[in-house]
């Protein structure tokens, strides 16, 4: 196992005019959990279909396990289960039908962990697939992949229509499948479920990865927030480094810190410093600053 | 009033064409026929005839134009009615329900029996829409010196030709409350449909059982007796049961949930895993209920070709066309052999339209996103194409030997004197343009998916109509050439013409692999 579980190369899908990836490098090692985050249209499903050779790349090269995705797709299927975000299953057949038939194309099914898995989704494998509601669909399709016990969990958007506790039973999964070994990649916009599972972070804007990392050496790059409660009027501080989106209320300040506190600190000394916190930013703001959002207050 | 302009429109349309055929024979019946001695003649090869009166209905009074028409149009009429009443009605409610946009109506002030009573009315508008184009052409054509068919019994006729329209219109407003989808109702109303038939079938097929007619709506139509000596009180049975339908259709509407059913739908089947051991198996089980329908089509149109090529092949001893269309596919002589040949074009279309459904099986397959589930796991491309390709020629072989030996045992049975291995090899005969064209279809799907369809169907129509305009242009053979139908020999008026056959399966062979190749190379494409 010295390949890495995926390892992507200036991989790059135009359509007409349209670049929808944009020569994308990434490399994810064997037993890690990504999170792979992006808003809708930045080519996180376009980089899961190439890497499943869905669709053929532009330029570059893809690899699970060493396999080339776009030459050999079947041999380097043995090793992924991939699980959709829009699923479409043949409606004629039941619950039991797809699984039993989705299990035999892909080769090996874990068959003690698929009835686990009936049983922690909840879920009713007798009706046809016609009369599933969209978050039934999306659990059965659900149990398809997890039920392979594959090397490399490709998941795009895996938990759309699962209600609360449906999302927890999926964060279990991802965590056993963690403790296992496998390897998990997971696109999502689901902020919160990333945050809690994703050992590294890939942000991808417009058809570029504009930050990989762990989600602590994000945090650590990025500004700390900081709010103050003073005894005097608050002090200019345009001329002070590194402090940025300033807001005064009275004696109230807030604002944005990037690299040592130090300068701040003494900027507002002589004004006296009756009250200050100061936090790392959540994922959200992370996410928002890439975004060329406002960032929280 | 939505459901009355959706029912009008088509209501039309279909009036225009069955007011045209109506008049078109009426009009043909004196120049085909113009004095006594030939209409004597059609009269003694055509009356009393078991094959003719199993399709058609009882014949009577052919040596009359009113009984001619009779004869040549109130079934075809009546059965197409039929088909679009009940497509119309399933649709303007089941299918809307099924849609989702019910809600948006009934989300109004209007009631469930409210809505399903508005439907009602829109689809009889849409009888009323049928029915004056189709009485409009009657009386103008039956009142031409020649034909001499009064405004009286014109209407009269008009009323019964659409009356399988009405019945089947209130069937398909009932089923389709009853049923859980649209898919099912159709299915319920197709069942009813085929049962009238085969009851109606049966009733004329010995004097001793025509009462049995009353027991099929069909056979109501036929005791109407239009143009050939009136029974009114046939239409009490008709209008009780579009009442009765209509009544039923009210009562559940009012008492069901939206997107509920009265009937149960099947949605907890047992599971049958046998054939989904892998891909292609799957494919069987997606395709074979298509595959079987197809077969029975074929084998009943094999069917009726043998039980009428006795009597068919005397009547068209005296038809000049007839010989002279034959004569250019290279075929000579004359009787039950050259209509057999000339008829086996039709299966060869028929065959051709079958397996330009598997074409567009195959790409819906990849439009709705179902073969990424496939392609994912361990399901190479060409694999899957392969598969699906084999389903097409397996449907292929299939439907051409089963249009061959159903002739045979409707010729055997009339005893006409064609031999088993000359119509075997007469169906297989059809198989060789529908290769060329699943061939023409997969490499389309290669290259330009989403034109797959369009030009699939687009050759078979081409390959029907070629025969129209190369006549009209004059354009002499190459035209003709551009036909896959038209390189057949009409065995069994000939020899199979096997080199044609060979090219036509050698060249759809060699599409298939490069659309196979094609495939296997490009993006996966939506809808």
């Amino acid at each position: 196992m010295g390949d890495p579980a995926i390892r992507v190369e200036g991989l790059s899908k135009t359509y007409g005019d349209t670049r929808a990836l944009d020569s994308l490098d990434l490399e994810v090692a064997p037993g890690e959990v990504i999170g792979y985050l992006g808003p809708n249209g930045a080519g996180k499903t376009t980089t899961i279909r190439l890497l499943l050779g869905l669709i053929r790349a532009t330029a570059g090269r893809a690899e699970i396990f060493g396999i080339d995705c776009q030459e050999r797709p079947v041999d380097a299927h043995a090793r992924v289960a991939y699980v959709p975000g829009e699923v479409n299953l043949w409606p004629s057949l039941t619950g039991t039908e797809t699984l039993h038939v989705l299990g035999r194309v892909h080769g090996t099914v874990d068959v003690a962990y698929r009835d686990v898995l009936l049983q922690r989704f909840e879920f009713d494998p007798g009706k046809k697939v016609r009369a599933y509601s969209k978050g039934n669909r999306q659990k059965l399709i659900l149990i398809a992949g997890l039920m392979t016990r594959a090397d490399l969990l490709l998941l795009d958007e895996p938990t759309s229509g699962l209600d609360p506790l449906m999302e927890r039973a999926f964060r279990d999964c991802v965590a056993e499948a963690r403790q296992r070994g496998q390897t998990v990649f997971l696109s999502s916009h689901i902020l919160s479920e990333v945050e809690a599972l994703c050992d590294r972070i890939a942000i991808l804007r417009s058809g570029r990865l504009v930050e990989v990392g762990t989600l602590a050496e994000m945090r650590h790059l990025s500004a700390l927030h900081v709010e103050a409660d003073l005894d005097a009027a608050v002090p200019d501080l345009s001329a002070v480094a590194g402090v940025t989106a300033v807001e005064v209320e009275g004696t109230r300040l807030r604002c944005q810190v990037t690299g040592p506190m130090e300068p701040l600190l003494s900027a507002l000394a002589p004004a006296g410093v009756r009250h200050l916190v100061s936090r790392e930013p959540s994922l959200e703001e992370l996410f928002l600053v890439h975004y060329g959002g406002t960032g929280a207050p | 009033m939505v459901t009355a302009r959706r029912a009008a429109r088509p209501g039309i349309l279909w009036g225009l064409v069955f007011g045209g055929t109506v008049a078109a024979t009426m009009t043909q019946y004196s120049s085909l026929f113009p004095d006594a001695a030939s209409r004597a003649r059609l009269a003694l090869s055509v009356q009393g005839n078991a094959g003719f009166e199993a399709l058609f209905g009882k014949i009577h009074a052919i040596d009359t134009v009113a009984g001619y028409t009779a004869y040549k149009t109130l079934f075809t009429l009546m059965v197409l009615g039929a088909i679009w009443g009940l497509l119309l009605a399933t649709r303007v409610t089941r299918g809307e329900e099924d849609a989702g946009r019910w809600e948006l109506l009934r989300s109004g002030r209007t009631t469930a029996a409210g809505a399903a009573a508005q439907a009602a009315a829109g689809l009889g508008a849409g009888v009323v829409c049928l029915w004056l184009p189709t009485a409009t052409f009657a009386m103008w054509a039956g009142g031409a010196d020649k034909v001499g068919v009064g405004a009286g019994p014109a209407l009269y006729f008009a009323t019964a030709a659409v009356a399988g329209a009405a019945m089947f219109m209130g069937i398909g407003l009932a089923a389709g409350q009853l049923a859980p989808t649209r898919h099912d109702a159709n299915v319920i109303g197709a069942g009813v449909m085929a049962a009238s038939y085969l009851v109606r079938m049966v009733a004329d097929s010995d004097a001793s059982l025509g009462w049995l007619r009353w027991a099929s709506p069909f056979g109501w139509i036929e005791e109407l007796r239009p143009l050939t000596g009136s029974h009114p009180a046939a239409f009490v049975p008709v209008v009780v049961l579009v009442a009765a339908s209509v009544a039923v259709a009210l009562a559940v509407a009012a008492r069901r949930d939206l997107g509920a059913s009265a009937l149960a739908g099947r949605d907890t089947p047992p599971a049958r895993t046998f054939l989904l051991s892998g891909q292609a198996g799957l494919t069987i089980r997606l395709t074979r209920a298509t595959v079987v329908v197809w077969l029975l089509a074929l084998a009943g149109t094999g069917l009726v070709f043998g039980l009428v090529t006795q009597a068919a092949g005397n009547a068209a001893k005296g038809s000049a066309t007839l010989e002279r269309v034959i004569a250019r596919l290279g075929a000579s002589g004359a009787g039950a052999v050259v209509y057999l040949g000339f008829v086996f074009l039709m299966a060869a279309g028929m065959v051709a339209i079958a397996v330009a459904g598997q074409v567009a099986a195959l790409r819906n397959e990849e439009a709705t996103g179902h073969l990424d589930n496939l392609l994912v796991r361990r399901v190479a491309r060409w694999r899957w194409l392969a598969a699906r390709l084999a389903v097409g020629v397996g449907l292929v072989v299939l439907a051409s030997a089963a249009a061959g030996l159903a002739a045979w045992v409707g010729a055997a049975s009339q005893h006409a004197a064609v031999g088993f291995g000359d119509l075997l090899v007469a169906g297989l005969n059809v198989a060789p343009p529908a290769v060329f064209v699943l061939g023409i279809g997969c490499l389309v799907f290669g290259i330009r998916p989403r034109a797959a369809v369009a030009v699939t169907y687009g050759l078979v129509v081409w390959s029907f109509l070629v025969e129209i305009v190369a006549s009209v242009v004059d354009s002499g053979q190459w035209l003709r050439d551009t036909s896959p139908l038209l390189h057949i020999a009409p065995a069994p008026a000939a020899d199979p013409n096997w080199t044609a056959a060979g090219w036509l399966v050698g060249l759809g062979a060699l599409a298939a692999l490069a659309g196979i190749a094609a495939f296997s190379r490009r993006d996966l494409q939506g809808a």
